[in-house]
């Protein structure tokens, strides 16, 4: 029976279908934190059931919600909104993504898009009918974006620049310095930014995260968007948000209310007390990514594998060149005969076909094996050469 | 400097007027609000359980796109058996709610059409999901006489001179008119003839005391309908939103990924909470319709005791009258919402919500 290939989030999909089947696989595919979400969020879900489960929401979002996003982003990122005009909640990052998209893009514009980048962009770019112009970044350079490659890439036609820091997949953290000279060619050419700070939190070593819109400058033409998804292990509640000038925002507003209404007010009140809440599960578990990150990286490194330096985010974006094969071979093959779920660089851009996206979102004693696993895979493939 | 990128962003926005449609919000937001499309129903404690249960035991990460395999099977099982449907689990996506369901189903069956017949008189939420990507529309003239849902004769020719797409409400969201066996039989024979396909809206069908007939019934398995509507609606989810699309398997993919693309999944609190609801819905719908069929009797007596034309309507939670704006002026003035017609397309009627607080409405109009 001849089965046809399947391509970017297929090939994921079909590859989590099939992890499944294994009792003892090792998931180092999906970008889903291992944690649960911590007790005193579903505790204040389970109140919000029994106490405001028929609230009305308008489609922005309750105010108390926006209250606690707005004092958000300006105790983390610096970043000036007023909760009454200027903050949209959504269905999670991917539902602000997609409002952002569509916000700024129309048929025959142009933005400019770091590559690799979450593919998510792409596909939202394609429903809007915009056009991507990609700008290729580098594992030999930590897969950092050169401003340079920006200025090159800018026609008549961009509207828009992407920048996703931390990035997902490659892990690149846009420097202080980097995102100063961005903000300052959107300016000189009139670009909007929408910039993707949900891996705001996970940050390494002495890399800097800095959100556009701090900037001077900066939030009159960005739309910025962020989620409690990954921070706070709250994956399955759907809830994100979009910050911005209030001109834009009041379009995005229209269009949230166009594509799905409101937010479950259940999830509401679980973000309210997320960002309102105890913060000492966030560290625990950005604390615990540290060492998990390390140990992935002293894996590859005792590998002799090549990867760009994950300054942020939850994964590592590994060079498997030397193999000879498609990534999407690879990650078959390693899930077929080792029972390790790891995602091809294929299904995030097709120039990234010699690479393989690993997370460290499990205990560490399922990435030491995980990561066992993986050599003796990497091995047989090789002997096979 | 002029920043004519966002000068025109905004400009392209200010002329997108479908965007701008005022809908009526899902619930109630005070007291005196009969605007809303969803009832105020208290939550059985069965399904805060559930739900709490579900997050507490960790289901707290990312599911499958279209939902959980148990909650589709419900779906499945529900539509089949209240709606003479035929449906798999594979044929059922579960949705962030209704408005989502007219957007992905709207968007993305549409896109493999040329056009889309959309009825004159229709939710605003449909404007709005065809004014984020537009389409051809070919627009179903709406019947008075049948409290504003197209005539069946007026579909039957439209698919006729080539509109192989349709959007239709049954009941509609303005009136609660609903289509009948006989209106079917002429629309799902038009359907079949011209290979088309017409997206269902039978969120309101629940409220219809006695009969109701579904498109889905007219079909062997999913190839004329792709139903939508709210998952159990008055089980007190309607701030949870959770709504469903029963599709053809050839539909089910493209907006399956267009989820993905927009959503990831849905919400698991929702989704769990609904998975009980299922188990409690046929016992509370019965107790509410006694209850909506009394109260709407009342208001439909009140109302005539005014002079207010009440339009027919089969849904028994809603109902549409034909209000002079003094008479709209009059119950603004007593602090009540109610849904305006004319973002429906039907100006000069107002549609209020059947509950306690709707006969003081008609009180304030004495
Ligand atoms: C860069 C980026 N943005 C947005 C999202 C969407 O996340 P969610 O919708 O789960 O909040 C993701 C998810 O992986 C991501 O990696």
């Amino acid at each position: 029976m001849s089965k046809k290939k399947a391509q970017g989030t297929n090939l994921l999909y079909q590859l989590i279908s099939e992890a499944r089947a294994y009792d003892d696989v090792i998931v180092m595919g999906r970008g889903d934190p291992d944690f649960d979400t911590p007790a005193h969020i579903v505790a204040a879900a389970k109140d919000a059931m029994v106490n405001h489960h028929s609230d009305y929401t308008p489609p922005e979002g309750l105010l108390a919600l926006r209250e606690a996003i707005a004092e958000r982003v300006k105790r983390v990122n610096d970043i000036d909104v007023d909760p009454a005009t200027e903050v949209v909640v959504t269905n999670g990052g991917q539902e602000a993504l997609f409002l952002m998209v569509l916000a700024v893009l129309s048929p025959g514009d142009e933005m400019i898009v770091p590559e690799p980048n979450y593919n998510t962009y792409a596909d939202s770019l394609a429903f809007a009918g915009g056009v991507k112009v990609e700008v290729q970044t580098y594992a030999e350079d930590d897969f950092r974006a050169d401003p340079a490659d920006v200025r090159a890439a800018i026609s008549d036609k961009s509207r828009a620049l992407l920048l996703v820091s931390p990035n997902n997949p490659a892990a690149s953290v846009i420097a202080p310095r980097d995102m100063k000279e961005m903000l300052d060619i959107a300016i000189e050419n009139d670009l909007m930014i929408l910039a993707d700070d949900i891996y705001d939190l996970f940050v390494y070593d002495d890399f800097e995260h800095l959100s556009p819109a701090s900037l001077p400058g900066g939030l009159e033409r960005t739309l910025t968007l962020n989620a409690l998804s990954k921070a706070y292990s709250m994956t399955g509640w759907r809830l994100g948000w979009v910050v911005g000038p209030a001109d834009l925002m009041a379009r995005v507003r229209e269009l949230k209310a166009a594509i799905s209404g409101g937010a479950s007010v259940i999830s509401q009140h679980a973000g309210i007390a997320a960002l309102t809440g105890p913060q000492d599960a966030v560290e625990m578990m950005a604390e615990a990514y540290r060492r998990r990150r390390r140990l992935v990286l002293d894996a590859l490194d005792a590998m002799g594998m090549k990867y760009g330096l994950p300054q942020g985010g939850q994964f590592v974006f590994a060079d498997i060149s030397f193999t000879g094969m498609d990534s999407g071979d690879v990650a078959q093959r390693i899930l077929t005969e080792q029972h390790v779920l790891a995602y091809p660089g294929s299904a995030f851009s097709k120039d990234r076909k010699d690479y393989l996206r690993m997370t460290f979102l499990q205990p560490e004693a399922q990435l030491i094996e995980g990561m066992e696993r993986m050599k003796v895979a990497m091995r047989d493939i090789m002997a096979e050469r | 400097m002029a920043a004519k990128t966002k000068a025109d962003i905004l400009a392209r926005h200010q002329a997108n007027m479908a965007l701008k449609a005022p809908a009526p919000p899902p619930v109630s937001r005070h007291a005196r609000d009969l605007s809303a499309d969803g009832m105020i129903s208290p939550l059985d404690e069965r399904i805060i359980a559930a739900a709490a249960d579900a997050l507490e035991a960790g289901q707290t990460h990312y599911v499958d796109v279209p939902g959980i395999a148990p909650l589709r099977a419900a779906l499945a099982d529900y539509l089949n058996a209240a709606f003479g449907a035929h449906c798999e689990t594979e044929n059922i996506i579960v949705t962030a709610g209704v408005q989502e369901s007219r957007f992905l189903s709207i968007q993305m069956i549409g896109a493999m059409y040329d056009s889309i017949g959309i009825p004159a008189v229709a939710h605003p939420g449909v404007q709005k999901a065809l004014g984020v990507r537009a389409r051809r529309v070919f627009p179903l003239a709406a019947d008075a006489e049948r409290g504003y849902l197209p005539a069946p004769t007026a579909i039957a020719d439209a698919v006729k001179r080539g509109c192989r797409l349709l959007y239709l409400e049954s009941p509609a969201r303005l009136s609660g008119a609903a289509y009948t066996d006989e209106d079917l039989a002429i629309i799902s024979a038009a359907l079949r003839e011209h290979d088309a396909l017409a997206i269902w809206d039978q969120g309101l069908a629940p409220w219809v005391d006695g009969k109701y007939s579904s498109l889905a019934a007219f079909e062997e398995r999913p190839s004329l309908a792709a139903t939508i509507g709210e998952a159990w609606p008055g089980m007190g989810l309607a701030s949870w939103f959770i709504g469903y699309i029963a599709a053809p398997a050839d539909q089910t993919p493209a907006m399956q990924s267009q989820k993905q693309i927009m959503a990831i999944c849905t919400s698991t609190a929702a989704q769990h909470a609904a998975l009980e609801a299922a188990n409690l819905f046929e016992e509370a719908r019965g107790q509410k319709l006694a209850q909506l069929s009394r109260l709407r009797r009342d208001i439909s007596d009140a109302a005539e005791a005014l002079n207010l034309e009440a339009i027919a309507g089969d849904a028994l939670n809603i109902m549409a009258l034909h209000a002079p704006e003094e008479a709209a002026a009059r119950l603004r003035g007593a602090g009540f919402d109610y849904a305006d017609g004319a973002p429906f397309g039907a100006p000069a009627v107002i549609r209020l919500s059947v509950n306690t607080s709707t006969m003081n409405a008609l009180a304030a109009l004495r």
